[in-house]
């Protein structure tokens, strides 16, 4: 690894003007790639889903008239969303918070069982979750009815934000983590040396240098769950929202017109956030500038920061008991069998699992190592250069490049179908539009990831690296993606479990030859085989489990072997 | 392609059992040729086709069935499961660019819209002759390889519970004692619950039928976004009550769960489940084929039937034998099935008005 390194550099120095002008060439056909392939894959497709919205595509001439229905009709269900999406955005948030600075105070096996069960977590295959709660909490529950004896109704708006924002948190919260373990730990300790109270610490240093991470995770809820259709159409019973009516005017009416339509009106909510959050992080992002500190852990003890420490410890502990309740009751359903509501131990759905053509699971593992190691890259690069270099239209860029994940991923997908349906851009029944779609709708959260952890490279150093000579690609190679390796990680985490997970918008997508793992979930759940279900759903997190742990070894020992 | 066709229903006309003599050709059109067929050679279709067929089915259950048909023409099979909602919503985005070959399965209402939209192609195959015109479009865009019917899932456990008496027809489940406790799909996103709204209109009248619909909605505690939500519901104990279709794979649920089904005495409302070609496929040819050699081989409607533990094949093809069907048809409700297409959107239109808050609300 040195020594071709060594050899480059060498002949750079000696023919360093040219190779400073192919430099520069890269560095620019790079940012071309990144912002055209923006274009085709966010843009061009957006693009498609507006014009069908007003009629331009598909024969009849245009029309507003699929607009005019949605506003007449839909309104109620839009208020519902956005009262869905505030409540769980902020239920979600102070999970995830309280979870971070628990998770960040606390050393040894705590810490370590719990970041497992964050990591499991990650994974959350589509539907078994839903299926868990309903299981766990539904008016024959396990708890609720076989434990506690109460009988009530789990089919309602609270089921949904109880499920959602629990299931955004893992995500956040391993996020806010890396923040917080890159916190000035001298502000800390000089707020000590002064006398402050922990609870003051907490409440005065912590969680205002927390903030820029607050209002990702706020942000990322927000349209998350505006987006989410799923939990919902499970469990929302009566109450519906705009994503879960989407939904329905695919599969029901095939409406693409109107469905179209109510894509644009969920959207205005979501860039309405997105550039209230993109105002309000550039505030923030001057109040944490130069906040740089070692990788320790917080020392700061939870238990005497008064109520704020108190709180943060249970909701902690709520969450962690009801993930590892969620994700225990879908690991024993694929071994219990239900006779006339007795239950017993079986192997048959075990047997069936092994049933499933292994080349099905090889080909979802292929797809997602692609999707994570290509996304991961193009998102460090957006990042780099949305925050760090003037690229004209940039904030355009940044919200264009949110936008995929505004949209219930079924939308996202036939907007794909538009798309690429004809010559010269023919990429339906390929493996590539699958991959790109997967990539592109797990490109926001990347982007977000890479930006925040950008802000903790110092841009003296950059500036320096550029003093010494080097071109933009050497302070890329050599200053940023290294910086940027914290976030490769989550990054790279986020994007295989999606990937490996992902359904709503490639549904549309696959080949018949081309089948994900993934659908065989969805085959089990919807014959109602919900062990078989569960037990895919296992095989499933296991597998991504392995394959992100091989991941973490190589690039541990890699960093090792750079170090020494 | 008009060569194709014909040659493709000329050599089904044979069926397996007859010999292959001679060649020679017909100008009679396939159709309306229900005595006069000429015997041409019988396998003659099948050594043309090459390549892979395509197939979106309802379910991944078909697997044998496909693998003989790979064996006799050598057509590689792929399948995926889609809904039948979903492939309509597919077709309708790829403008005319299909990325399948056969749709197999799914309500007919989808394929009467995909129709009416010009997005099948025509099979015509003279076996089609045996088959029951009941169950297959006149034009040949759209045949039926079954029934689904349609009854009452009960869950005995929470009808004990909560005091209810079993009910045992439609007219039973307006009673008010099963307020909220019934669970039916919302008929847009279901071809087996749009067949009920659309049966019993037809049977009790229009007046009638909304009257009936506006007092079984008071009673429906919602209704669910996807098809298998009445069965999933009432066999996890969650309502008391399902409007499903019932299949051999809910009644071996009755063995497993404390549930049971109910087959409503004023009438059986059933929807056919389609089989069709999509126009400018790629393998277009192969897809046809497919369809004539299902339909003109009792051995292949057999091995149907077996995976898919139904017996509906004997309607669609009365000749079948070793199918019989475990019900008496007579039960069936009567159901004009050209109207099933063409009411689909303002019957959906005014339930989605009944339904009102049922389906869209904002909730406290």
């Amino acid at each position: 690894m040195n020594k071709p390194a060594f050899q480059s550099r060498g002949k750079r120095v000696s023919s360093k003007e040219a190779l400073f002008r192919i430099g520069e060439g890269v560095d620019k056909l790079v940012l071309l790639f990144l912002l055209g392939s923006v274009c085709l894959f966010v843009l061009w497709p957006m693009t498609c889903i507006l014009l069908r919205s007003l009629h331009l595509s598909g024969g009849d001439g245009f029309t507003l008239s699929s607009y005019v229905q949605v506003w007449t009709k839909y309104q109620s269900a839009l208020r519902n969303s956005l009262f869905i999406g505030i409540v769980s955005a902020l239920l979600c948030t102070l999970f995830s918070v309280s979870a971070a600075v628990f998770l960040s105070t606390r050393r040894g096996w705590m810490k370590g069982l719990c970041m497992a069960v964050l990591l499991v977590c990650m994974v959350s295959p589509p539907f078994v979750s839903s299926l868990a709660y309903i299981q766990l909490y539904g008016r024959r529950g396990w708890i609720t009815y076989r434990l506690l004896g109460l009988s009530w109704d789990p089919y309602n708006s609270w089921g949904v934000i109880w499920m959602q924002a629990l299931s955004f948190v893992p995500m956040n919260a391993l996020f806010l983590i890396g923040i917080l373990s890159k916190l000035d730990g001298g502000s800390l300790r000089a707020a000590r040396d002064l006398g402050a109270r922990p609870g003051a610490i907490l409440r005065d240093v912590v969680l205002p240098l927390m903030r820029p991470g607050i209002l990702v995770c706020l942000l990322l809820s927000f349209v998350r769950s505006l987006a989410d259709f799923g939990t919902p159409v499970i469990i929302g019973g009566r109450s519906t929202t705009l994503a879960a009516e989407i939904y329905l005017q695919v599969v029901g009416y095939s409406d693409l017109e109107k469905s179209s339509a109510m894509n644009m009106f969920l959207l205005v909510p979501s860039i309405a956030f997105f550039f209230l959050y993109r105002a309000l992080m550039r505030r923030s992002d001057r109040l944490t500038e130069g906040a740089r500190g070692k990788q320790e852990s917080l020392s700061l003890p939870l238990f005497r920061c008064g109520p704020l420490g108190w709180l943060a410890v249970a909701m902690s502990l709520l969450f962690f008991v009801m993930m590892t309740l969620q994700y225990g009751c879908i690991f024993l359903s694929g071994f219990l069998k239900s006779t006339k509501g007795v239950y017993s131990f079986t192997l048959k759905y075990w047997h069936q699992l092994w049933t499933i053509s292994g080349s099905t699971m090889v080909r979802s593992v292929i797809y997602s190592l692609i999707v994570s190691l290509g996304g991961t890259l193009f998102a460090m690069l957006f990042a780099y250069y949305m925050e760090r270099r003037r690229v004209p239209g940039r904030s355009l860029f940044d919200c264009l490049v949110t936008l995929p994940y505004m949209l219930p991923g079924t939308c996202f997908g036939i907007g794909y179908i538009l798309a690429f349906n004809h010559a010269p851009l023919k990429l339906t029944g390929t493996a590539l539009i699958v991959m790109a779609n997967m990539m592109f709708k797990q490109l926001p959260t990347s982007t977000k990831i890479c930006s925040a952890s950008l802000t903790q490279v110092p841009v003296y150093l950059e500036k320096a690296a550029r003093d010494l000579g080097g071109g933009q690609m050497a302070v890329v190679r050599d200053v940023i993606l290294p910086g940027l390796r914290p976030a490769f990680l989550s990054c790279f985490v986020y994007n295989f479990s999606s990937s490996m997970t992902t359904a709503g918008s490639i549904i549309f997508l696959i080949d018949p030859g081309r089948q994900l793992a993934v659908f065989k979930l969805f085959d089990a759940v919807y014959t109602g085989d919900y062990a078989l279900a569960s037990l895919i759903a296992s095989a499933i997190t296991v597998i991504v489990l392995a394959v992100e742990g091989l991941v973490f070894l190589i690039s541990w020992k890699g960093a090792a072997r750079r170090v020494s | 392609m008009k060569r194709n066709i014909l040659a493709l229903s000329l050599a089904l006309a044979m069926g397996a059992s007859l010999t292959a003599c001679g060649g020679g050709s017909s100008s009679t059109p396939a159709p309306s040729a229900s005595t006069a067929v000429e015997p041409t050679a019988s396998q003659a279709a099948a050594p043309e086709l090459s390549g892979t067929m395509k197939v979106v089915a309802t379910g991944d259950i078909y697997g044998p069935l496909f693998e003989q048909f790979t064996a006799d023409t050598g057509v590689d099979v792929e399948y995926i499961s889609m809904s039948s909602g979903e492939v309509l919503s597919k077709l309708r985005a790829e403008g005319g660019t299909p990325s399948a070959d056969l749709w197999f399965g799914g309500g007919i209402d989808a394929f009467m819209s995909a129709k009416d939209d010009g997005l099948l192609e025509q099979v015509q195959f003279d076996a089609a002759e045996d088959l029951d015109p009941t169950y297959r479009d006149a034009d040949g865009y759209w045949y039926s390889k079954g029934i689904t019917i349609v009854g009452f899932l009960l869950n005995n456990g929470l009808m004990k519970d909560l005091g209810l008496t079993d009910p045992t027809s439609w007219a039973d489940l307006t009673d008010s004692q099963y307020a909220g406790e019934i669970v039916m799909s919302n008929p847009a996103v279901s071809g087996t619950n749009y067949a009920v709204v659309n049966a019993l209109l037809q049977s009790l009248g229009d007046e009638e039928g909304w009257n009936y619909f506006t007092a079984l909605n008071d009673n429906i505690a919602y209704y669910g976004k996807r098809g298998s939500d009445p069965k999933n519901k009432v066999t996890s104990d969650e309502f008391a009550i399902g409007i499903t279709y019932i299949d051999r794979s809910i009644e071996a649920l009755t063995e497993e769960n404390d549930v049971s089904i109910v087959y409503p005495t004023d009438g059986i409302p059933w929807v056919p489940e389609g089989v069709a070609v999509f126009k400018n496929a790629d393998n277009v040819d192969a897809a046809k084929y497919f369809v004539e050699w299902l339909f003109s081989n009792d051995d292949h409607l057999r091995t149907l039937a077996e995976l898919e533990q139904k017996d509906g094949s004997k309607l669609i093809k009365p000749s079948l034998e070793g199918v019989e069907l475990s019900y008496d048809p007579s039960i069936l409700m009567k159901e004009d099935l050209s109207q099933f297409g063409a009411q689909r959107e303002d019957i959906l239109a005014k339930f989605e008005t009944l339904m009102g808050d049922k389906a869209n609300v904002a909730d406290e």
